[in-house]
């Protein structure tokens, strides 16, 4: 959907039925639609996680050096 | 027809969401199409339409600039169903196909007229979700001239809403509704 939108077609919604129900695609569909929207935003944001993987507290400027600059989930190119 | 199709008006029994689609028929935006295929996932359809319906008519940003906000990001997803709706309260307000079009691709020319406040909302969604990178510091810095903290918050949290359903509008095949 982010990265390849035109992918999603009839055919990969008719795979999509072999492992979920009309309901769970749509939910999926919302879930996704509303974290591709956010994690752009948040990036432009430039705020990070409060805490380490190990539960320690962190500076915003020690977050940034630990997660990177860039939200991982969202390097693919924009669409065009 | 969508690839997950739209329940039938009767289907949908919930008052609350009976009430959200009408207020969505009531503003043109979202017609009840995406609301009926919405749904089909009752946990998510009613949140999610408050968010669509509040972030696009309520808040301190003119209601007019967020509709050509809108248009531009479903312009911009290629969604055919988002960017062929229109928003009567801001047709009412006096917004016009042409002053959209404006908006969408000629904001910058300065025969248009679009005050520097407007120009930097729109170079704001343009750039969201084509090159957000040039979305830093001085971006913000600049936006804040013109917007208090809680204006660029709204601006930000409609065009997250509004580009993230046009593009799941996208791949569900949705067709323009006019």
């Amino acid at each position: 959907m982010s990265a390849n939108p035109d992918a999603v077609d009839a055919a990969f919604f008719d795979e999509l039925r072999m492992h979920y129900n009309e309901s769970e695609i749509v939910e999926l569909g919302v879930f996704i639609a509303v974290n591709l929207g956010f994690h752009t935003f948040f990036g432009s944001l430039k705020f990070y996680p409060l805490f380490s993987p190990d539960g320690r507290l962190l500076t915003q400027a020690e977050s940034e050096a630990l997660y990177g600059s860039a939200p991982g989930a969202l390097k693919a190119e924009a669409v065009t | 027809m969508t690839h997950i199709a739209p329940l039938p008006h009767d289907a949908i029994t919930d008052p609350e969401m009976r009430d959200l689609i009408a207020q969505g028929e009531a503003l043109g935006v979202p017609d009840d199409l995406f609301p009926r295929i919405l749904a089909r996932a009752p946990a998510q359809a009613k949140p999610m339409m408050r968010a669509l319906l509040m972030s696009h008519v309520r808040g301190n940003v003119d209601h007019k600039l967020k509709e050509i906000v809108r248009i531009l990001l479903a312009r911009f997803a290629d969604d055919k169903y988002f960017a062929s709706l229109r928003s009567r309260k801001a047709l009412a307000a006096g917004l016009t196909e042409k002053r959209i079009d404006e908006g969408c691709f000629e904001y910058e020319d300065a025969a248009k007229d679009f005050t520097e406040a407007e120009k930097i909302a729109l170079r704001f969604a343009d750039l969201m979700y084509l090159d957000a990178g040039q979305i830093d510091k001085a971006f913000y810095d600049e936006m804040k001239k013109h917007w208090s903290e809680a204006q660029i918050m709204e601006l930000g949290s409609f065009m997250v809403c509004h580009y993230g359903m046009a593009m799941f509008m996208r791949s569900l095949g949705a067709k323009a509704s006019r």
